[in-house]
């Protein structure tokens, strides 16, 4: 017999705008509904409850028994990143599970026996779970969707209804709890039925014939009978959280504040399905109206909430987006995080995840293009050179002979080249001056002519010449012969 | 002169009992350090066959054992005269410096080439972004292991070799380029915590700057000399430069006598027919 669990959520509005400003838990705080007059509360803290305020009241009303009360509006953003952590939370436990809106999913619990003493050892496992996310959560297990539901939905949590008791679990309880249209649920009223169970004796003929096919559904329900089949989600292609905030932001720092919870609960989650952050898309509301769309690339996955928060930061502070912020989305698209394999004998590998996380940090500081691995370039020229993106191959399993060096001469180059004056005489240059170099030339070589790209639009040309200066300096210097221009290319020897 | 103290009448009671001579004790001898000298050991070992007694080994003989490789092992550069001056090559785990007006951007280049030919990782601070990829991989880098950071100052480019010392990436060269330096001096601690990080992530760190940076915090520090460049063809003919002779002295080293010298050259053809190159050290 299939096996199901139901998370729930109570006031899914409120736990969900708790978990984005968890400050506020211990607060009288209630979410509304609407704008001006027209805000009703939805829902309340355990606080704000017990001082009288309830779901339904206006704004206004519930100020007046609580001035101090704190409002705020309901955020669908919120909401739906909150039922995305209940999903992830859920796919901890299963693979197969269904979301079913509004802070409740399923899942299939068959074949968790063998990771669990119990099944309520397998619900209080999942309670607590769910609270490690910033969702209170109740849970429930039944043979059907819809036992399973109303077991979550009881107060006292979790419920486990033993398989085929579906029908004595529902037996005493409300017919309210069946969740029936206001039509049918008035008719069964007046019929004098208050429980369940009383419908569930009745001859399911009797009901159908009388309240249609709501009736045969209900009476399949009552007795604990319930068709619909788990639906199993699939996994998304992004992970994403964010939330509207209650003043438009001026200032970097308090949207960072803000911006650091966001991430941090969204690499929580993307580290529960074992994924790390590949790229991050940070979307702004702006007020009064407008939308600031950025991306960032990671050199590699990583779920460094310090890193991306730097590069953020860093990104914000180079283009500013212009206007207050009223909100932030933040889309992270996931990669599976590169693992290291060890050696026994060879050189040891480096973490990827590590790297990618310092290599992200210098790149911050130091600018785009200043790290990574140098490339060659096809060409002549020789200031010529390429960057690209760190990503170094596995060490070798052993360990081999370190090669003979070639003792090659290094020049170091000068990017870009030094203008420099040069005088010549017969033909060869006689003395250097400029920014680098002062003095007389006691041996030179050279010309050696370089031209590439003549079929461009900027062609190169260059005569490249070897010189020594009396101080003993050598350097490579090039002519332009179009322009007549000299330059210091390059200086050996340092 | 005091008159002496009367004694007691019999029936008083002294409040404080007179304190007992302490009777000197000595230190007990602490227990055999070297736990092979044990009798127990010893007669374990004699009691087995020498072959396997070779080759039993017990816990503070291991730990001693990792500690004296680790502090033998070392990198080497490339250039065997530079090895040989160092005692073998760079310490690993340490900073070595090498300062000075002459050569060394070519020790650097070696090196990183000696390191990614082991399948190290390898990073180079290229401080003056003086680095040609081009050169490089003919001098043998794998540039594929190498990871090539170019910061604008000096204090950058020493946070970036703590940064990447503590990913564990094996061989860190910080070149300093010409001068004057770009930037401020940093301050000793900031070489001190390189120097931590060098030795608690086993990272080699080779230091390249025109003058002594790094202080008393490196490993061994070599000072180049003015390099005398070497030119083909006779007097009045057409010259090409054949390379250039590096100078160096071991200026100081932790466990190596100091004051050694060495010459070297380097070669700026880039061919393998010795003939070409007139001078060879």
């Amino acid at each position: 017999m299939t096996r199901l669990a139901c998370f729930y959520v109570p006031m899914f509005s409120l736990a969900a705008r708790l978990r984005s400003e968890p400050s506020l838990r211990e607060e009288a705080v209630a979410v509304v509904e609407g704008n001006g007059g027209a805000a009703r509360v939805v829902a309340a803290t355990r606080r704000a409850r017990k001082k009288g305020i309830a779901a339904g009241m206006t704004l206004a009303q519930a100020r007046s028994i609580m001035p101090k009360l704190i409002a705020r509006s309901r955020d669908a953003e919120c909401e739906r990143t909150a039922q995305e952590a209940l999903i992830e939370v859920a796919e901890t436990f299963s693979p197969r599970i269904e979301d079913a809106g509004s802070g409740m999913v399923f899942i299939d619990i068959d074949g968790l026996e063998r990771h669990y003493q119990s099944e309520e050892e397998l619900a209080k496992a999942a309670i607590h779970a769910s609270d490690s996310m910033g969702l209170p959560a109740r849970v429930g297990i039944a043979a059907s969707k819809l036992a399973a539901r109303v077991a979550a939905e009881l107060p006292k949590s979790p419920v486990v209804v033993p398989p085929g008791d579906e029908a004595t679990f529902l037996a005493p309880l409300p017919l309210a709890r069946l969740s029936p249209e206001i039509g049918a649920a008035t008719m069964l009223h007046r019929f004098g039925l208050a429980s369940i169970g009383d419908l569930a004796r009745l001859p399911e003929s009797d009901i159908a014939s009388r309240l249609g096919e709501i009736g045969r559904e209900l009476h399949w329900a009552a007795r604990g009978i319930d068709p619909s089949p788990l639906t199993p989600r699939a996994l998304p292609p992004e992970f994403r959280e964010g939330m509207e905030v209650e003043w438009p932001l001026v200032a970097l720092e308090p949207f960072l504040f803000i911006a650091s919870a966001a991430l941090d609960r969204l690499m929580k989650r993307m580290e529960i399905q074992g994924f790390a952050c590949k790229r991050i898309e940070m979307t702004l509301t702006l007020e009064p109206d407008g939308f600031d769309a950025r991306g960032i690339d990671l050199p590699a996955p990583t779920r460094d909430v310090k890193t991306i928060l730097t590069l953020l930061r860093l990104d914000l502070e180079n283009k500013a987006p212009g206007a207050p912020v009223a909100g932030f989305t933040f889309t992270a698209h996931p990669d599976r995080p590169r693992r290291a394999q060890l050696s026994l004998f060879g050189p040891a590998a480096i973490s990827p995840e590590k790297l990618a996380t310092t290599i992200a940090r210098l790149i911050s500081i130091l600018g785009d293009g200043r790290v990574g691995m140098p490339v060659t370039v096809d060409g002549h020229l020789p200031e010529r050179f390429g960057v690209a993106d760190y990503a170094p191959p596995p060490p070798p399993d052993l360990r081999p002979t370190p090669a003979r060096g070639r003792g090659l001469l290094a020049a170091r180059i000068f990017r870009p080249p030094i203008p420099v004056e040069v005088k010549t005489r017969d033909a060869k240059i006689s003395s250097l001056h400029g920014e680098e170099v002062e003095g007389d030339v006691k041996v030179c070589s050279g010309p050696w002519k370089i031209e590439e790209g003549w079929w461009r639009g900027d062609p190169a040309a260059r005569e490249y010449w070897d010189v020594e200066t009396t101080g003993g300096r050598i350097y490579r210097v090039y002519q332009n012969p179009v322009a007549e221009s000299w330059y210091l290319d390059a200086r050996f020897a340092w | 002169m005091a008159a002496p103290a009367p004694r007691l009448y019999p029936i008083q009671v002294p409040l404080l009992r007179p304190e007992a001579p302490l009777k000197p004790t000595l230190v007990p001898p602490p227990p055999p350090v070297e736990p092979g000298q044990r009798d127990e050991v010893r007669a374990l070992r004699a009691a087995l066959d020498p072959a396997v007694a070779a080759k039993v080994t017990n816990g503070a003989e291991l730990v001693r054992a990792i500690a004296r490789r680790r502090r033998e092992a070392t990198l080497s550069t490339g250039v065997e005269a530079l090895d040989a001056l160092l005692g073998g090559g760079l310490a690993r785990g340490k900073m070595t410096e090498l300062a000075g007006r002459g050569e060394r951007y070519s020790f650097v280049v070696s090196a990183l080439a000696s390191a990614t030919s082991l399948g190290e990782a390898a990073a180079l601070i290229d401080l003056g972004d003086a680095f040609d990829p081009q050169l490089g991989d003919a001098a043998g880098i794998d540039l594929r292991r190498m990871l090539w950071v170019r910061p604008q100052t000096m204090k950058q480019a020493v946070m970036a070799a703590e940064m990447i010392g503590a990913t564990g990436i094996q061989f860190i060269a910080v070149d300093a380029g010409l001068p004057p330096l770009r930037g401020k001096r940093v301050g000793d601690a900031s070489w001190v915590r390189l120097a931590r990080t060098a030795e608690s992530h086993g990272c080699t760190i080779l230091v390249s700057a025109p003058y002594p940076v790094t202080g008393t915090t490196s490993e061994a520090m070599v000072q180049t000399f003015a390099a005398r460049a070497k030119w083909l063809g006779a007097p009045r003919a057409p010259k090409v430069l054949a390379g250039v002779e590096a100078r160096l002295r071991l200026e100081k080293h932790r466990h190596k006598k100091t004051g050694e010298t060495a010459a070297v050259f380097f070669s700026s053809l880039i061919t393998h027919d010795s003939s070409l190159i007139p001078h060879h050290s």
